[in-house]
């Protein structure tokens, strides 16, 4: 039988050994914040339900824009990538007035982020902006 | 006066053989991008691109190596203005096949971009794989192809030093 993973207290804050995610809320609205380095073999077992659960939030709230924070996130590998996948697809399957889009914050410094989100917004073309 | 005319340069490798586990991978591309800083100072942002393209084959690589040694092999030569990396691990004849048959199915489509978006549709978001060689095509701008020797497979990325700046249609430029 496989083993089942904790429940996390928070579904809204995630952490594994190098990275860690979480929903934050300023005066500029909510913002998802990403920090340290994805590379496990499989992210997504973490990031999907923590993205389900972001997601969840707000639809319940009618947001129309969330800043998601890359700014202090090191790398992402494609595993990990998968989860912002993840994220276009659950926002594509909302009704349309209630869809919102990612606007990703990223980090000149770590260059990768621009080509990842250039991909990532041919891919969400109405789901993704970048700054 | 006569004319300056420049010292050729040295083709610049790197070799580096390592023994799993997984948690070193991340230690060696910060290592690759370092070393790439300084070896493709000619073209701005390669390093990032070779150290991704490092990062996503030796993850690549290491679940599959039979717990063995992965080799990476990187060479940087300026004046051919060319860029390889090429990561070896043992692998069975079917795993070679199958991956011979992914690559060739990736090549089919001539577009990148439209690969790898096409990946990302049709890839399970809950399981691991099926996304690194796509991005390392696009996002890396390097070309992939495998070879067989001795029961290891390498496989090789390649393409230009001073790459052409990403584009998408009717968007901005990286």
């Amino acid at each position: 039988m496989s083993e089942s993973l904790p429940v996390p207290k928070n579904p809204l804050q995630v952490a594994d050994d190098k990275y860690s995610a979480l929903l934050a809320s300023d005066v500029q609205g909510p913002r998802v914040v990403f920090r340290g380095t994805i590379s496990t073999v499989n992210p997504a077992v973490i990031l999907n339900p923590f993205v389900d659960a972001v997601h969840g939030e707000l639809a319940r709230l009618g947001q129309k824009r969330i800043r998601v924070d890359l700014r202090e996130l090191e790398f992402c590998n494609s595993s990990g990538f998968k989860s912002f996948i993840h994220w276009i697809e659950r926002i594509g399957s909302l009704p349309e007035a209630k869809r919102y889009t990612l606007h990703f914050l990223s980090n000149p410094a770590r260059k990768w982020q621009r080509t990842s989100l250039l991909a990532l917004s041919c891919y969400g073309v109405n789901s993704v902006s970048m700054e | 006066m006569p004319e300056m005319i420049p010292e050729p340069r040295q083709p610049v490798y790197l070799m580096l053989r390592m023994k799993p586990p997984w948690v070193f991978i991340d230690e060696i591309r910060r290592f690759v991008e370092s070393f790439c800083a300084c070896a493709c100072a000619v073209a701005a942002n390669r390093e990032s691109q070779l150290a991704l393209a490092v990062h996503e084959l030796m993850q690549n690589a290491v679940p599959h190596s039979h717990d063995e040694e992965v080799d990476l092999v990187l060479e940087v030569d300026p004046d051919a203005d060319r860029v390889e990396v090429a990561v070896t691990n043992r692998c069975t004849e079917a795993e070679f096949q199958s991956l011979k048959e992914r690559v060739a199915r990736m090549n089919s489509e001539p577009d990148a971009l439209r690969h790898y978006l096409a990946e990302m549709s049709t890839s399970p978001a809950t399981v691991r794989g099926g996304l690194g060689l796509a991005r390392v095509r696009f996002e890396a701008q390097l070309a992939l192809s495998v070879s067989r020797s001795g029961g290891r497979v390498t496989v090789h990325a390649s393409g230009a030093l001073r790459a052409p700046a990403l584009k998408i249609p009717g968007g901005s430029n990286v």
